[in-house]
């Protein structure tokens, strides 16, 4: 706000010092300026946020909802493993209690916004509050997965399951890859109560 | 102590599994069970207060009464039909924008003033949800009946129809994603129900206990939308996300016109009461 009226009075300034010509040419790129830093209408942000739908998105808005259409299975989950960007130190990461935390906090009884697994998941037998919606991930640890097969499921679930109801977490950047390979390690880990 | 809590909060949802409007009156607490018992219904007071509402003049002197009737009973099964399009606003309304195309433009109260529409989009405010909860409960005991007569109707239901599946978001979310392929599953503990299958309109505007209060089909629609993690350029929780549409914007009544008409020949019981 402050900004536009300095510049507005620069602009002024300009137009009791410069001739006509010149002045003219000063206004034309404020007014860009202001058109840009208008604040949005709430109608003109949601409507934004609908047309933001990607492709993949809407090859799943069909019906069925979790069978592409008109894209090959295929190329479908290739487009998508392309996507995945692994973290510099690797897809199992140090920071196990960070994991853990994403994971959903044991503490706050499973709750967390940015992984939320509970919510699908069940996993530590300590949270009863968990979802029925993907597979019990209780003793996963134990299961011999390669934990770049977890990361990328977590990183971008339609990789490996196209149009699965599980968010592509790390596409979408609700998580960041380092924070991934957090949750990839404490999944990992034998002694993560959900291998115990 | 929270192991204990939460082991009973487990026993309560249990039912949940199942998903039904039956097993919702199951996990009803037992205060709000007695409470029914007694014939006492939370959200009767707001039928109640929009009923007061409804006779108490406008601006300009005019009440809904004034064009409704006496207790409204020119409005006895209007609600059944709605949302539909309505020839003075030209647009396909559902009650929450009907009660204020009303207001504003035969009661006297003004759009522009930001007093007044802060106060009407107030779940707590005087207006829309009281009122709401009365003229839905003129319908009680009659069929849902929408029809698709005219073409904005067909458009919006069409609309409806395609926002129900359009998975969007940064949570790759749809309304058909949870209430349609995975009704009858559990997020954490809470059951999924199929409003499309299930005609859950029948018991819409509902009072809601976990919030304390009475939510309209609006309110409802646009709380779903926090879940998608919308955003305008690049998710981000705490700087770009678009948590609801605008209050009584198409997508909202185009995906109340697909539910509602999902639920015709449902019988109507307003208020609901729900978890």
């Amino acid at each position: 706000m402050k900004k536009i009226v300095i510049a507005g009075a620069v602009a002024g300034l300009g137009l009791l010092v410069a001739c006509q010509p010149a002045a003219q040419q000063t206004e034309a790129p404020k007014k860009e300026v202001t058109a840009q830093k208008k604040k949005l209408s709430k109608h003109e942000k949601f409507k934004i946020a609908l047309e933001n739908q990607d492709k993949y998105q809407k090859a799943c808005s069909n019906p069925v909802q979790l069978v592409p259409e008109g894209i090959d299975i295929e190329t479908f989950k290739k487009e998508m493993l392309a996507t995945v960007k692994f973290p510099e130190g690797g897809v199992v990461g140090k920071n196990i209690a960070r994991g853990e935390k994403l994971f959903g906090d044991p503490k706050k009884g499973g709750k967390s916004r940015r992984g939320n697994c509970y919510a699908c998941h069940c996993g530590d037998p300590q949270i009863i509050a968990c979802g029925n919606i993907g597979p019990s991930l209780r003793g996963y640890g134990k299961r011999g997965i390669d934990p770049k097969e977890t990361y990328i499921r977590i990183y971008n679930s339609w990789a490996v399951n196209p149009c699965s109801v599980m968010p592509r977490l790390g596409y979408h950047g609700v998580l960041s890859p380092e924070e991934i390979a957090d949750i990839v390690a404490y999944m990992h880990d034998p002694n993560s109560p959900l291998n115990k | 102590m929270k192991k204990r809590t939460l082991f009973a909060s487990a026993l309560l949802a249990g039912g949940a599994i199942l998903g039904t409007a039956a097993v919702a009156q199951e996990q009803l607490p037992t205060h709000l069970k007695e409470l029914l018992e007694l014939g006492m219904h939370p959200g009767h007071s707001f039928v109640d207060e929009g009923r007061e509402m409804f006779h108490k003049p406008g601006p300009n002197g005019k009440s809904c009464a004034t064009c409704h009737g006496q207790d409204g009973v020119k409005l006895e099964g209007a609600y059944a039909k709605m949302p539909r399009y309505y020839k003075d606003i030209g647009k396909v309304a559902d009650i929450d924008l009907r009660i204020l195309a009303c207001m504003t433009k035969y009661m006297g109260y003004d759009k522009n003033d930001k007093k007044f529409m802060k106060k009407f989009n107030k779940w707590s405010g005087p207006y829309r949800v009281p009122l709401a909860s009365y003229v839905a409960s003129l319908s009680n005991g009659q069929e849902i009946n929408v029809q698709l007569n005219h073409p904005e109707e067909k458009r919006m239901y069409k609309l409806g129809e395609e926002l129900w599946f359009m998975r969007v978001g940064a949570r790759d979310f749809s309304c058909g994603i949870c209430h349609t392929v995975l009704a009858g599953k559990r997020i954490r503990l809470q059951g999924l129900p199929d409003p499309v299958k299930q005609k859950v309109y029948t018991h819409w505007p509902a009072y809601r206990f976990g919030s304390d209060r009475m939510w309209t089909m609006e309110d409802r629609v646009r709380s779903c939308w926090k879940a998608y993690f919308l955003y305008v350029k690049q998710w981000n929780e705490k700087k770009d996300w678009v948590k609801k549409p605008p209050p009584y914007s198409e997508w909202v009544i185009a995906l109340e016109l697909y539910m509602k008409k999902a639920a015709n020949g449902g019988t109507i019981e307003v208020p609901g009461l729900l978890r």
